[in-house]
């Protein structure tokens, strides 16, 4: 049933069906003024020009004073003025600058031409394919194109993030302050814990899901193939936003965690707006890509994909999607309260003014806790998919496992306040919020338990990326069961904003979600490249990964229970040596990475090439070649069956034609099999 | 399989048991949250060695040899199966609520006529003020009596800051613009720290304070040498002799938290080095310093970071001895 097509043949092939061939590129100085890079060059300082201006004449016909304006004078006196007077400032370019670049590299500018009346470029989906290097880095409408910018792109964000941490494992590898002061210190686990979150685990998951997901349902694309690419584009924004918060004078980053609780976010200096604004652009990538999901998924099934046979991944991410659209505009407004109370003076959180101090957290953790799911679902449903390959066996308990999907989506709306037990919120809350916040254990021991049945009298293969799922089953577990303890308000009492929660995050969102990320990577490594990685160096990879990870993280447990409060550079003496044992385990922990990114690359060049099945797996993406065709499916699959029917003979997911017979014979009707 | 479940079982009790994972508990509330901990521990312990066991032996047994082309057995799932893990984590975690709901109510239990202290929180220090010494009084650290249940009522000036002592388990944000409370009942006598766990800035890390418990006739005994110390301070020429340097180190002024004073012994790394910056300044102007820290601000630091109270916090004759003593300590 695998088809053997080279992508040579497959060219040919999309010809038949139509235009496939890009548009010529534009030559002469109109490679200035079509979309692209050329275009960034003037559009982009431009724009910035034209931005400041603004905001200049505003305040000056406004009557107030231009010092913003004054401090880019090098006068020897830069750093006394009152940089708060550059806010208005950051805040126009943050918000205009990047449009103006989404316009001019050609992701945004389409409503322009109906505006003004030219001719307007329907999406024929002439772009489709990369088909070199540099294609991966212009607008691209393919989303098997924008899953891998996604993926690269996180890729360089999980690295500057883990580098952070680096930094900060050698300031606390001993007491005292050594290496950064307590303001750097304070940016770099903010920086860490941000880029992370926003730029790396939850983008990441959304490219794997924006390759693997139209494939696995039988789609030739996402729904909306211009808002995938404009979504994409915003990520890069909102990181080097962060990232730039580095940059600005008398800087330190943004230094009051990723919760950026008020007042105190109120109170920092202006590298601060910097996350306010860069999270707008995450959260509005998000937001866009989990409509595209929601639509795809919804609309774009073949013939015969019910829900009820859609693989427990796209189950994962429909559930995921769901939570971002809803919560994700909650973070969105939280982080503008900040912003106006820092710019335009409101007072939503100042208690001088009537604010209200502890609101902010309300607002905070109604997104920031479903955001914990949408940083785990999507790792649910890779770990489902790939355990159930390499055990050889169907997924054990299929309807429950997509039920406790969306059971976990439901509570996970009811548990923010837990957050909270200590925050000085109604204290009544605190009960039903516990109760609420120990029930996500019941369909979340369903999925572990049906994970582990999915192994029971299998025929295991332990490849990397099952290594991988099955190190996350387990160090799940154990951050699933330290969250029972953090869930218990007594015991949260006394372990919150310790380094237990370090620890718990760590297994939740490491242990879990990254494993599954490698797991991810790994297992749908040679669908994307079309060649096969090092299996050796991935085992290598997972071992190191899962002593040292364990190493680092595992005493922490008991460093928070003892007394370490956690985002201190500096603690008791008493703790030194486990600190530093922590430490060294920590660097061996980010060394394994280099293992893991020269693998990627070596492999991506160098690999052997990738049949179009190498796992054997049932799914609709392993049907096609390797990489899969431009258009993804010469004719719509039929779904049959379900995706996991290991263990019985003959059993089939979908029918696909065979290419072999149609080149044989093709006046074959295939409607035979629809 | 039982096997492996149980040598997980017993390792997992081991290291659970044989590693004193908490502090030793020197409150009531602390014996209580220590109750649910352990209810807690058990309950984990026994799940995690079910799916330990379970793992290692299919991980074992289950593993294909190479080259093997076969499917594992078609079995698609099981009704009675599903239904006793969604039933047993379920009863699980009922009994985890229902009993955390009951020692928590039992630990946040307030006899109706208790001795009340106030605690401001600011950044980076600690202040405590006791009604009976009328309010204006306020302390570097907090001193309590033994065996009495008294409330901890919170604010916070600035940000959010919050109270932590281990060896009580309790902890409780104090928030601006709102009063929070704690209530503990200490069972030992002894200091213990008071932790900020909030992050409260540049110099959050540093944010520490102490805790003492006295037996009750002591405490009877250090409340009226606080009420003489008012009067002494209200009569300002009757100040006796000030020790400058505990001021600076310890929780009274805590200025060592922040600053670095070679004289002093402290490394603070929050405010800039008063050994430098100090050098050759005026009394008028290390006292401009102290009471308004907002006058003149360092190269490099900020404003608003220093705490601007420390006329309130601090009698004149403090304030002065204090002075004199820095003067002194940078000439070195």
């Amino acid at each position: 049933m695998s088809t053997s097509v080279g992508s040579h043949d497959e060219l040919g092939r999309a010809a038949e069906l139509g235009s496939h061939e890009p548009p010529a590129r534009p030559q002469g100085i109109r490679r200035w003024t079509a979309g692209g890079w050329l275009r960034v060059l003037w559009v982009v300082p431009l724009a910035f020009l034209a931005t400041t201006a603004a905001v200049i004449a505003c305040r000056v016909a406004m009557g107030l004073d231009t010092r913003g304006w004054d401090s880019f004078v090098p006068n020897g006196d830069f750093f006394h003025f009152n940089l708060a007077d550059l806010q208005p400032l950051i805040v126009a370019w943050t918000t205009l600058v990047p449009l103006a670049f989404l316009a001019a590299i050609g992701g945004f500018d389409y409503w322009a031409y109906w505006i003004s009346g030219r001719p307007q470029r329907p999406e024929d989906h002439s772009g489709h394919g990369a088909r070199s290097w540099r294609d991966y880095f212009r607008v691209n409408t393919d989303h098997k194109v924008i899953g891998i910018q996604y993926v690269v792109t996180t890729m360089f964000f999980f690295v500057a993030a883990g580098l952070m941490a680096m930094f900060m494992r050698a300031e606390l590898a001993r007491p005292g302050m050594q290496f950064v002061d307590n303001n750097g210190f304070n940016g770099l686990f903010s920086v860490h814990a941000t880029l992370m979150i926003f730029l790396f685990i939850i983008p990441v998951f959304a490219g794997l899901g924006n390759f693997v997901i139209p494939l696995m349902i039988g789609a030739p694309d996402m729904a909306f193939p211009r808002l995938n690419a404009l979504s994409y584009w915003l990520l890069p924004i909102a990181g080097l936003i962060m990232l730039s918060s580095f940059l600005v004078p008398d800087g330190h980053a943004f230094a009051a965690g990723w919760t950026n609780y008020a007042p105190l976010s109120i109170q920092q200096p202006i590298g601060n707006l910097m996350f306010q604004m860069g999270v707008q652009w995450a959260g509005a990538s998000s937001i866009m890509t989990a409509l595209n999901f929601l639509v795809t998924i919804i609309t774009m099934r073949a013939p015969g994909m019910t829900f009820w046979r859609l693989p427990l991944l796209v189950w994962a991410n429909f559930a995921t999607s769901t939570l971002v659209v809803i919560a994700t505009p909650f973070v969105a407004g939280s982080q503008f309260f900040i912003m106006f109370d820092r710019v335009l003076h409101t007072n939503f959180f100042d208690p001088t003014q009537g604010g209200d101090v502890v609101g902010y957290q309300h607002i905070f953790w109604f997104y920031s806790h479903p955001a914990v799911y949408i940083m785990m679902l999507p790792g649910f449903g890779i770990a489902s998919e790939v355990i159930s390959v390499f055990a050889r066996k169907p997924i054990f308990g299929y309807r429950l496992m997509a039920l406790s999907l969306l059971a976990i989506l439901i509570l996970g709306f009811s548990v923010w306040a837990h957050h909270m037990f200590v925050s000085g919120m109604a204290a009544w809350l605190r009960i039903p919020m516990m109760i609420t916040t120990l029930l996500i254990a019941v369909p979340t021991g369903i999925k572990v338990f049906s994970w582990l049945a999915t192994l029971w009298e299998g025929r295991i293969h332990f490849k990397t990326p099952m290594l991988f799922a099955s190190g996350f089953v387990s160090m799940f577990v154990i951050g699933g069961l330290s969250g029972i303890f953090l869930g218990s308000v007594p015991i949260d009492i006394h372990a919150s904003d310790t380094y237990f929660v370090v620890a718990h995050i760590h297994y939740v969102l490491f242990g879990g979600s990254l494993f599954t990320i490698f797991a991810g990577i790994y297992y749908w490594f040679p669908k994307m490249t079309g060649r096969m990685y090092d299996e050796r160096l991935g085992q290598i990879h997972f071992w190191l990964t899962f002593v040292t990870f364990n190493l680092t993280f595992f005493p922490m447990h008991w460093l928070g229970l003892r007394g370490m409060p956690r985002r201190v550079s500096d603690y008791d003496p008493s703790f030194g040596t486990l600190n530093m044992i922590i430490s060294i385990a920590s660097f061996v922990l980010g060394a394994s990475t280099i293992l893991f990114l020269y693998n990627m690359i070596v492999s991506w060049r160098r690999g052997e090439p990738a049949p179009g099945n190498p796992w054997r797996a049932l799914t609709l993406e392993w049907q096609v070649a390797s990489p899969p065709p431009i258009f993804n499916f010469d004719e719509i699959p039929q779904v049959v069956g379900s995706p996991y029917a290991y263990g019985t003979r003959d059993a089939r997911h979908a029918v696909l034609r065979e290419r072999e017979t149609e080149t044989a014979q093709p006046a074959e009707p295939v409607e035979a099999l629809h | 399989m039982g096997l492996v479940a149980a040598v997980t079982t017993v390792v997992l009790a081991v290291v659970a048991t044989a590693i004193k994972w908490l502090p030793d508990s020197a409150a009531t509330q602390a014996d209580r949250i220590d109750r649910v901990y352990w209810a807690v521990t058990i309950i984990c312990v026994g799940i995690f060695a079910v799916v330990a066991a379970v793992s290692v032996y299919a991980v074992w047994k289950f593993r294909a040899p190479p080259d093997d082309w076969e499917d594992g057995s078609p079995i698609h799932g099981h009704a009675g199966l599903e239904k006793v893990w969604t039933a047993i984590p379920l009863a699980l975690v009922i009994f985890i609520s229902v009993y955390s709901s009951y020692e928590l109510s039992k630990a946040e239990d307030v006899p109706l006529d208790h001795p009340v202290v106030h605690v401001t929180s600011q950044q980076f220090a600690w202040s405590f003020s006791y009604p009976e010494l009328g309010d204006d009084m306020s302390l570097g650290e907090l001193v309590l009596p033994i065996g009495e249940t008294v409330e901890l009522d919170l604010t916070a000036k600035d940000v959010i800051h919050s109270f932590w002592v281990r060896e009580w388990r309790v902890k409780q944000d104090a928030v601006p613009g709102i009063h929070t409370h704690i209530v503990v009942t200490p069972t030992k006598t002894g200091t213990y720290e008071i932790i900020c766990t909030e992050l409260c800035g540049l110099g959050h890390a540093a944010m520490r304070s102490q805790a003492r418990v006295l037996s009750a006739s002591e405490y009877r005994k250090w409340i009226e040498q606080q009420k003489q110390g008012a009067q002494a301070a209200a009569m300002p020429s009757t100040g006796g002799k000030v020790d400058a340097e505990a001021i600076f180190t310890g929780s009274t002024g805590g200025c060592g938290n922040c600053h670095t004073l070679a004289e002093a012994g402290t490394k603070g790394a929050v405010g800039p080095d008063l050994d430098k910056v100090l050098q050759g300044k005026s009394a008028d102007f290390v006292h401009e310093s102290i009471v308004d820290p907002n006058a003149e601000i360092a190269p490099g630091y900020q404003p608003n970071v220093m705490p601007q109270d420390f006329e309130q916090k601090l009698s004149s004759a403090q304030i002065d001895a204090l002075v004199a003593y820095l003067v002194k300590a940078v000439k070195k």
